[in-house]
């Protein structure tokens, strides 16, 4: 049973590890916009947008 | 005033369209209809960037697109890009800005596509939970008022914020949330992990070194959880204290604060039992009920800034005789500022030379153009209709009418929440009554059976938490709120929808509410037999296209007629012009008239809505223009009565179009003429009458009545600020909306009932349980996680079952 005396620890690294990437995750703002991107992966558009965009000033 | 026998819809943005009514785009070889050359400019300012795909995934139709003609000029002064935008060290300029008529994240997807294909955009990411959107731009490639244009131009308004740096308030303090909740999360896991090897050695045996290994490592892990991620309570509980009002935090703080300690000292000294598992889940699922409640509360205020958004985004300023457009923040009282026809007033004043006529529908309900010349007043937020003026302004900001307008509003919403005041007197005595049975447990406890005194009351604290009791409401309400938003219904005040399921009242404003809040053309009239009626509308829509006035919008939906030159337009008059030859005049009875001798009068007088057409020879025909009814407002009053409301009508309007639109619904009551003090105390005696009142607006004017109702609804398509400040929005055009919405309020309520129900049972049978000490703390925090877990499964409830109409 003396394993758990590497392992308990190892688990505490681990969770430690994750708190920081759940840190910068919240940092960075992956949870700021959480409709957004499941709905870009289907917009991008995969055929070749039109040779010349018009210029938008114009618009 | 018949609803149109077929009905279509606008490709762009959805409002209802009467069969053939002209306007219409190819998509991908397929012709749409469209409502207006401005949506049909939106389509195909889309189609062209290959941005179609927009219309197979939005969730909502767009908001009506304007088209070009804001001039965003304005926002590329120095004082203005100094205010909103913020100077990078590489030179590059970055703002945000709230975007009004952002829906969903395929608006969002739109904007950020657009807009990065243009010129100059370094980066620009767009937040649909917020209808913020960040810019960050090249000033040497491309200018402010081109970037704002060409979003104005989707259809979509922006609104640039004051550069403040950093994330929004409400953006801190979710991530803030979150990262408690993560932090209290994860350690749960470990610590229950831990907790359940305890407890197995606990029936098995375990070697007394590896049980205290356990418990020192639950310490390691539980302090970060009690010490960070749970002190929202300890803060809490301790304002509260301080206040002289214990609140709900008060005993939650106390069980986690004491248990933790209690465990400290007992794994220090290597004896007495350890609560950290207790301890850490307690804290991670209060903060989840905190976080679902937050979410919430952060829809809800989602759009402020409500009183900026009538004014103008721009005005012109003379300056001797220059003319320079600038920010209205830049305004100060004795300016002098020239108001095109079209264009709001944004400051109050007195005009200094010329006349027009001004619609000010917004701030007294009247419907009709008030003619206005020199001397007279113009206030803020009124809209020029036909002639250009110049105004001398005495009141800008906090002092003009619309901002005390604005503060009736304010008055009128902080006396309203009597009831959440009640709930927290409540709180209060449940929370001390709490505490005293804590206390009564102790000291019986330690006078029976010492070594079960600290254990028994730590479960009664926990097991009355009355964390089943408090997320009953808020998990209910987000639950029912996000069905109707996917319904096409706003909530912007939660507690609202309780009382929309006992309203039994629906007042209705009558333009643009119950109708569409523009004219139609009704009937034609042709005079003399001169011309068939089709060559009359032909004649009507080609002049009618040279005015700005807004009857002549009622033309605009007709194809575009023959050329017209020589083109003249008299403001508050009318229009003429040389059309084939011959010199025609439409407008008012008399402007016609003076055209031609031959002088035969119509057999009546036409009313204000009435439009005349005529050439030298006399009158051709009249146009009857009228306000449409919307054509669900029929069908919407009917769903309404079949559910126990009724409607009623409360106009600025007067008697005759209001009693009309009564009769086409079939007979309601009516009251015309309504000022916005009259229609309040009209709102006043109904509630003194016994009646649970529903007002549905939309107007500013509306505002302080909208406030005043039980429940406030607002028709999205109508003006911003009725908007910001009603508990419910209808997106998109129509009314249909409201039936859903008082639907999904009764059941909403049954669920509360049942939740509340639910909660007071458990606690009413757990508290004598763990009084007695029959209840370990283990026990009491899993009995109340599943309690909660239960009143949210119940309240999920509410996001299934018959779609909305």
């Amino acid at each position: 049973m003396h394993v758990i005396y590497l392992l308990i620890p190892l688990g505490i690294a681990l969770l430690v590890l994750s708190v920081f990437g759940f840190l910068w995750a919240v940092r960075s703002g992956q949870f700021d916009d959480l409709d957004s991107p499941g709905l870009q992966i289907l917009l991008d558009d995969d055929r070749a947008p039109p040779p010349a965009p018009p210029d938008v000033r114009d618009a | 005033m018949d609803a149109p026998t077929r009905e279509t819809r606008c490709f762009h943005c959805g409002t209802a369209l009467a069969a053939g009514s002209g306007c219409s785009v190819r998509v991908d070889g397929i012709a749409r209809p469209v409502c207006c050359a401005g949506c049909a400019a939106a389509v195909e300012l889309i189609l062209s960037q290959g941005l179609s795909r927009y219309y197979e995934f939005r969730a909502q139709p767009a908001p009506r697109a304007a088209g070009a003609g804001r001039d965003w000029t304005a926002f590329d002064r120095e004082a203005a890009l100094r205010r909103y935008t913020h100077e990078r060290a590489d030179g590059e300029r970055e703002l945000s800005m709230q975007i009004e008529g952002l829906h969903c994240a395929a608006c969002a997807w739109l904007i950020e596509n657009s807009l990065v294909r243009a010129a100059g955009v370094r980066q620009v990411s767009v937040n649909p939970a917020s209808a913020r959107a960040e810019l960050r731009y090249d000033p040497g490639r491309t200018t402010l008022s081109q970037l704002l244009g060409a979003i104005h131009a989707l259809g979509f308004v922006p609104l640039p914020l004051s550069f403040s740096g950093g994330p929004a308030a409400e953006t801190s303090e979710r991530r803030a949330a979150l990262t408690r909740l993560g932090v209290a999360g994860l350690g749960m896991m470990q610590v229950t992990t831990y907790t359940v090897s305890l407890y197995a050695g606990l029936m098995q045996g375990i070697a007394p070194e590896i049980e205290q290994f356990l418990r020192f490592v639950s310490l390691l892990v539980a302090t970060p959880v009690v010490l960070y991620a749970a002190q929202p309570f300890f803060r809490s509980a301790w304002r509260s204290l301080r206040a002289g009002r214990p609140g709900m935090d008060v005993p939650v703080a106390l069980s986690i604060g004491a248990a933790y300690a209690w465990s400290v000292v007992a794994t220090l000294r290597g004896r007495g039992a350890v609560y950290f598992d207790s301890v850490v889940m307690f804290t991670f699922f209060l903060l989840l009920g905190r976080y679902v409640e937050m979410a919430l509360r952060h829809r809800a205020g989602l759009r402020h800034d409500a009183l900026a958004r009538l004014l103008p985004v721009s005005v012109l300023r003379l300056n001797g005789v220059r003319a320079e457009r600038v920010t209205p923040d830049e305004l100060a009282a004795g300016d002098r500022l020239r108001v095109l026809p079209g264009e709001r007033v944004a400051a109050d004043g007195r005009i200094a030379s010329g006349r027009t006529e001004v619609d000010e529908s917004l701030l007294t309900g009247e419907s009709a153009a008030q003619p206005r010349g020199v001397g007279d007043r113009l206030v803020a937020g009124t809209l020029n209709l036909t002639g250009a003026v110049e105004m001398t302004v005495t009141r800008v900001g906090q002092d003009s009418s619309l901002a005390a307008v604005s503060r009736l509003l304010e008055r009128a919403q902080s006396s309203r929440p009597r009831t959440a005041d009640l709930a927290d007197r409540v709180a209060a005595w449940f929370v001390t009554g709490v505490l005293l049975l804590a206390v009564a447990v102790g000291l019986y406890w330690l006078h029976a059976d010492a070594s079960r005194a600290f254990p028994t009351v730590l479960a009664v604290l926990v097991v009355t938490c009355p964390c089943a009791l408090s997320l009953a409401t808020p998990a209910a309400l987000a639950a029912a709120t996000a069905r109707l938003a996917r319904a096409g219904v706003l909530v912007t005040r939660g507690r609202a929808l309780e009382r929309l399921a006992g309203a039994d009242c629906v007042v209705f404003d009558k333009t643009g509410t119950l109708t569409r809040g523009e004219p139609r053309i009704e009937s034609v009239t042709v005079l003399g037999e001169r011309l068939p009626a089709a060559r009359c509308l032909e004649l009507a829509a080609a002049l009618e296209s040279h005015s700005s006035h807004p009857l002549a919008r009622a033309f605009a939906a007709l194809p575009p007629g023959p050329a017209v030159s020589g083109v003249a337009a008299v403001a508050g008059s009318g229009v003429e012009g040389l059309i084939e030859g011959t010199r025609y005049r439409i407008g008012r009875l008399g402007y016609v008239l003076g055209l031609g001798t031959a002088a035969a009068a119509p057999a009546a007088e036409g009313d204000a809505t009435s439009v005349v057409l005529g050439d030298g020879a006399g009158l051709l025909a009249t146009f009857r223009l009228a306000d449409a009814l919307r054509a669900d407002a029929r069908a919407t009053l009917a769903r309404l009565g079949e559910l126990g409301l009724r409607a009623q009508i409360a106009s600025g309007d007067r008697p005759g179009p209001v009693q009309a639109a009564a009769q086409a619904l079939g007979g309601i009551a009516a009251h015309a003429g309504l000022g916005a003090a009259d229609k309040l105390s009209h709102v006043r005696a109904l509630h003194a009458a016994g009646h649970r009142v529903v007002m549905v607006g939309d107007g500013v004017n509306d505002a302080p009545v909208l406030a005043a109702a039980d429940v406030s609804v607002a028709i999205g398509a109508g003006t911003d600020l009725a908007r910001v400040n009603a508990d419910l929005v209808l997106l998109g055009e129509g009314l249909g909306g409201l039936v859903g919405a008082v639907e999904t309020s009764r059941r909403l309520l049954r669920v509360i009932r049942e939740n509340l129900g639910w909660a007071l049972l458990y606690n009413l049978t757990a508290v004598p349980l763990a009084a007695c000490g029959w209840i370990e703390p283990w026990m009491a925090v899993i009995g109340m996680s599943a309690s909660s877990l239960l009143v949210v499964l119940n309240a999920m409830r509410l996001l299934g079952g018959r779609p909305c109409t």
